[in-house]
């Protein structure tokens, strides 16, 4: 088989993913109906993002022959799916509540619970006794598709959610992001440099599909370097993902979007009418 | 900065200290502008010595087989050159003006902790003296200003050149990051009213991501410089492949820091050209938003490509094709700066001053040496070209072409504030032509040189076609570069002997510092102008017609902070990425090599479990003390404080007899390489706990007199998160040694 022949009738159709989408809109369509102007483009990148990633050759080399196209896999379910899906909600707007109102410690546990989904499912999935697990078991993938797409979705809801009242304020929204950002990177060197395997079913893949040769010798990847790029995946693109989030937050903190939703008393202090003491400088 | 803590604060007496005069007053003072001046003054000397160093290699370069210095001399020339132009020049100068500018800018009277500024600034004349000192103790350091291991290692670097340079960097980086530290903490806890996050001058943002990136990345260099100290003075082994260490692990830890570096030198210009450009232009700066974001990027990718500098040593296909694309991503922010300057430019008014040539010729200049920067992404490219001329042309683009155009330009901008006096125009126009052209005539050869295949750090070459020629000019660039400074020195020198009264803003500017007098007070301002756009003076001087006023969305354009927590903070940071680098060596030594005592053998995992409770559990009782000290229950917070110190010493007592027994065991500190790492990794981690006993000993002898009141919570406070950081850390270390570490 060449690349093209591959690239040609290696698709498939997997229906436990397939159902789950249908699953998903259908809930979309029923609690929210159609979606307006601006949220239906991320609703359908969404979805055809969901149907390439499980359909697609990339889904049948993740399956079982390498670990990059499984990292690719796992990075576009957990970060990049749940994330369009979330900019495909309407905001709920409630007037009675601001934007970031005082930290509680129901919005603490939320946001902490969030970024432990986010890293949680990068660092868990990739222990070496579940990532074979869910190579060679059907059921633990599944398990694992519906995890990232959840644990993904906790981990955007501080800062993509529909709710203002619940997304982080922008400053803390990019230490939250900078911070998962680093733990994502200090998995992704190890699994690069590790001599270890890190899912040792990749190394002797069973080739139901007769295209270890092609892979192997057609396109020269070794099952080092095959783990050496998913890690680089993990390093490099994956954090480039979390400085897009970065950017975003920036720009709406320059924009100083939020100026609506925040009322009164909440303003931080404005200048006082005339000249203000300069700031003193002993020890208080 | 909430109103309620201005007015609560009680101001000083007026006078402040007895005043002082002569060099007593330069050498005991805390003053920030004073400070700031030493900086720029002492960066300047060891300005010209670099460049001296430089004229020298120059010379030996100016014809094929030239015999005027020998190889050593050559080595040691461009290692100290190298190493002192950007730890003793480039980042002086930029904290320097950092450190005079900041609180001027921001419309504060002096830096969060003034003891700590002038701190940094001995260490680092201190750190600069150490490292000139080892030409009198047998040779100055050889290895290049990155000491690649094994060169630097002690079987082919024997004397104590090395030595000097790892002693004189580490105290030069205890320096920079205390001066980080406060920078940081003056920037978030003590702008004037009204000066928001977001209505701060660009060079103060740059600044402040320029202090981030200090903190994160000075730890890198340290960890590094530490391990290669250990190895050539304890004869261990983290970078001697030929004793299983890892050469290429130093070339990781120092581009972790070195690639940062870069910025840490860029951005600060950066942030001089934005304040520069829109005052000569008459124009407000075109995308404020987009100028600071792009240095929050910058500083972000700075963190994910160093291993850029690394395309030759083998880390295989995929790791470069990774690394080059992201490191063309830098491009874009970078690119994103330089089209909003010439926004700014375009359409304005714009008048030619010597600030503002230097400033146009920073964008033209660092153009070209990013556009070279750019070619070293496509790996192919830099396999060619790495190590040649072309990457000596390439940053010196960067660093002069950039960050020394740029600091050039806030000289000429910021010297009437600083002296009172104007620079020479007739003089500054003088220095900026013969320094663009000099500067061209020495650098851009070098391209050619490289890609024919001249290499770097040779002391001499071969007369082959066009190399003498071509090197002949580069000399002669040089010589000229040494009269530009010389006519800049003379207009300095003059300028201030006779120089046109400048008057408080000359240039009619808008940022805050031009309304102070020039030079400014020692307490800088009577009163500050009210704030209510990025343009104060502005809407001073043209009441009819404002800049439209930046309100603040929510609370996070001014949070509330406290410096001595915000200090503490950035601190625990600094030393989480040291901690994270010495817990990554000890991970990649596990993994790489086998032979000699290991974990699984000679660690009593039992014993050690006991001493982590005891440690853990001095967390919580030292939550107590601080909850008995707000509820004003004075002796139950000394209880529970002597509680803390007890079991922060039953921890050390503990780590004491595991190292007395694995020593008895024959386990040194060079018996293997896990022996070496476990050492470092729990020694240091041992020392900070020493350091933060001792400091609850002192809090504890004070509680005890009795002086310790509730209204001094803060101070207990800040104790504390150290005392938490320093057993948080504890748990990664014991989770990485006796934990997962046996089972990788």
């Amino acid at each position: 088989m060449n690349t093209l022949e591959f690239l040609t009738r290696s698709w498939k159709l997997d229906f436990f993913g397939l159902g789950l989408l249908v699953l998903v809109m259908a809930a979309y369509g029923i609690a929210i109906g159609r979606p307006g102007p601006r949220r239906w483009p991320p609703l359908a990148a969404a979805a055809v993002i969901w149907i390439l990633t499980l359909c697609s050759p990339v889904g049948t080399l993740a399956d079982e022959y390498l670990f990059s196209a499984h990292m690719l896999q796992h990075l576009v379910l957990l970060l990049i799916v749940p994330a369009l899906l979330l900019l495909a909600l309407p905001e709920v707007k409630d007037p009675k509540e601001r934007a970031w109102p005082k930290a509680d410690r129901a919005g603490t546990a939320r946001n902490g619970l969030g970024w432990l989904a986010g890293v949680g499912a990068m660092w868990v999935w990739h222990a070496p006794t579940l990532c074979n697990a869910a190579t060679t078991d059907p059921w633990v993938r599944r398990l694992q598709l519906v995890s990232l797409l959840v644990l993904g979705t906790m981990f955007w809801w501080p800062i993509l959610g529909p709710r203002p009242a619940h997304r982080l304020p922008p400053l803390t929204g990019i230490v939250y992001l900078f911070t998962a950002c680093l733990a994502c990177t200090l998995l992704g060197i190890y699994i690069t440099f590790t001599p270890v395997s890190v899912c040792s079913v990749y190394v002797h893949p069973p080739d139901r599909l007769g295209i270890l040769p092609l892979i192997r010798q057609g396109w020269g990847l070794t099952p080092w370097m095959d783990q050496q790029i998913g890690g680089l995946m993990m390093w490099v693109p994956a954090c480039l993902i979390y400085l897009g989030g970065i950017i975003g937050l920036l720009a709406r903190w320059y924009r100083g979007e939020e100026l609506e939703h925040d009322t009164g008393p909440s303003l931080g202090p404005t200048p006082p009418p005339g000249l203000a003491p300069t700031h003193d400088n002993s020890p208080a | 900065m909430n109103p309620t803590s201005v007015s609560a604060v009680e101001w000083p007496p007026a006078a402040g200290p007895v005043q002082r005069a002569g060099l007593y007053a330069w050498v005991s003072t805390v003053d920030h502008k004073r400070i700031g001046i030493l900086y720029l003054l002492t960066a300047l000397v060891f300005f010209a010595v670099a460049g001296l160093l430089a004229l020298v290699m120059r010379l030996q370069l100016a014809q094929p087989n030239n015999h005027l210095i020998s190889p050593e001399a050559y080595n040691q020339l461009f290692t100290m050159h190298g190493t002192t132009m950007v730890f003793l020049v480039g980042m002086p100068m930029l904290v320097g003006f950092g450190n005079y500018l900041v609180p001027l800018m921001i419309g504060a009277r002096d830096m969060a902790f003034p003891r700590l500024n002038a701190l940094g600034y001995w260490l680092f004349l201190l750190g600069g003296l150490l490292l000139y000192f080892s030409f009198l103790a047998g040779g100055a350091p050889a290895a290049g200003w990155f000491s690649y291991a094994p060169l630097s290692e002690a079987p082919y670097s024997p004397g104590s050149g090395v030595d000097y340079w790892i002693t004189a960097l580490l105290i030069l980086g205890a320096g920079s990051i205390a001066g980080a530290v406060n920078l940081v903490a003056t920037v978030l806890a003590l702008r004037a009213p009204g000066m928001t996050l977001r209505k701060l001058p660009l060079f103060v943002w740059m600044s402040l991501v320029t202090a981030l990136l200090i903190i994160f990345a000075l730890p890198a260099l340290n960890a590094s410089i530490i391990m290669l100290l250990i190895d050539r003075q304890l004869a261990a082994s983290f970078f001697r492949a030929t004793e299983g260490g890892s050469s290429l692990l130093w070339q990781h830890f120092f581009w972790a820091f070195g690639h940062p570096e870069v910025y840490i030198l860029a951005l600060p210009a950066f942030g001089m050209i934005s304040e520069v450009i829109p005052v000569f232009s008459r124009k407000p700066i075109f995308g404020y938003e987009f100028v600071a974001g792009s240095g929050v990027v910058i500083g972000l990718l700075s963190f994910a490509v160093w291993a850029h500098h690394m395309f030759t040593v083998g880390m295989g296909h995929p790791a470069e094709t990774f690394f080059g694309l992201a490191s063309m991503l830098i491009a874009v922010p970078t690119g994103v700066k330089i089209f909003n300057w010439i926004a700014t430019m375009w359409g304005g008014t714009i008048r030619f001053t010597t600030a503002m040539l230097f400033a146009i010729a920073f964008i033209l200049q660092f153009t070209i040496g990013g556009l070279s920067g750019i070619t070293f992404t496509t790996v192919p490219a830099d396999w060619q070209t790495t190590d040649s001329y072309y990457v000596v042309a390439h940053f010196h683009y960067v660093l002069i072409g950039g960050t020394l155009f740029g600091t050039y330009a806030g000289l000429y901008y910021w010297f009437p504030k600083m002296s009172g006096r104007m620079l020479s125009e007739r003089l500054g126009r003088w220095h900026f032509w013969l320094s663009v052209i000099s500067f061209n005539l020495t650098f851009s050869v070098q391209h050619v040189l490289g890609l024919m295949g001249m290499p770097r750090r040779v002391y001499t070459y071969p007369d082959l076609p066009y190399w003498g020629s071509l090197n002949l000019i580069s000399t002669a660039g040089a010589v000229l570069s040494a009269v530009a400074v010389l006519v800049l020195l003379w207009n300095v020198v003059a300028s201030l002997r006779r120089g046109r009264l400048a008057g408080d803003n000359p240039w009619e500017a808008w940022t805050l510092e031009w309304a102070a007098t020039s030079p400014p007070a020692e307490h800088n301002f009577e009163r500050v102008p009210p704030v209510r756009s990025r343009r104060p003076l502005w809407d001073l001087m043209h009441p009819e017609a404002p800049d439209p006023e930046i309100r603040s969305p929510g609370r996070q354009d001014n949070l509330p902070l406290e410096r001595n927590v915000v200090g503490m903070w950035c601190f625990i940071l600094t030393e989480a990425t040291f901690f994270l680098m010495l817990i990554a060596a000890y991970v990649y030594y596990d993994l790489f090599v086998v032979g000699g005592p290991d974990e699984s053998h000679v660690l009593d995992r039992k014993l050690t479990v006991i001493f982590t409770v005891c440690l853990l559990s001095s967390s919580a009782t030292l939550y107590a003390a601080e909850r008995s000290l707000r509820r004003g229950w004075r002796g139950g917070f000394q209880a529970w404080l002597a509680l803390t110190v007890v079991l922060g010493a039953v921890f050390l007592l503990g780590q004491g007899h595991e190292y007395w027994d694995l020593l008895h065991r024959g386990v040194d500190v060079n018996s293997s390489l896990f022996a070496t790492s476990f050492y470092t990794l729990t020694g240091f981690h041992g020392l900070h706990v020493l350091v933060g006993l001792l400091a609850l000993s002192v809090l504890f002898w004070i509680a005890w007199r009795g002086e310790v009141r509730p209204e001094r919570e803060e101070a207990v406070r800040s104790l504390s998160l150290y005392w938490h950081f320093v057993d948080v850390v504890w748990i990664f270390v014991f989770g990485t040694i006796y934990v997962v570490g046996p089972a990788l």
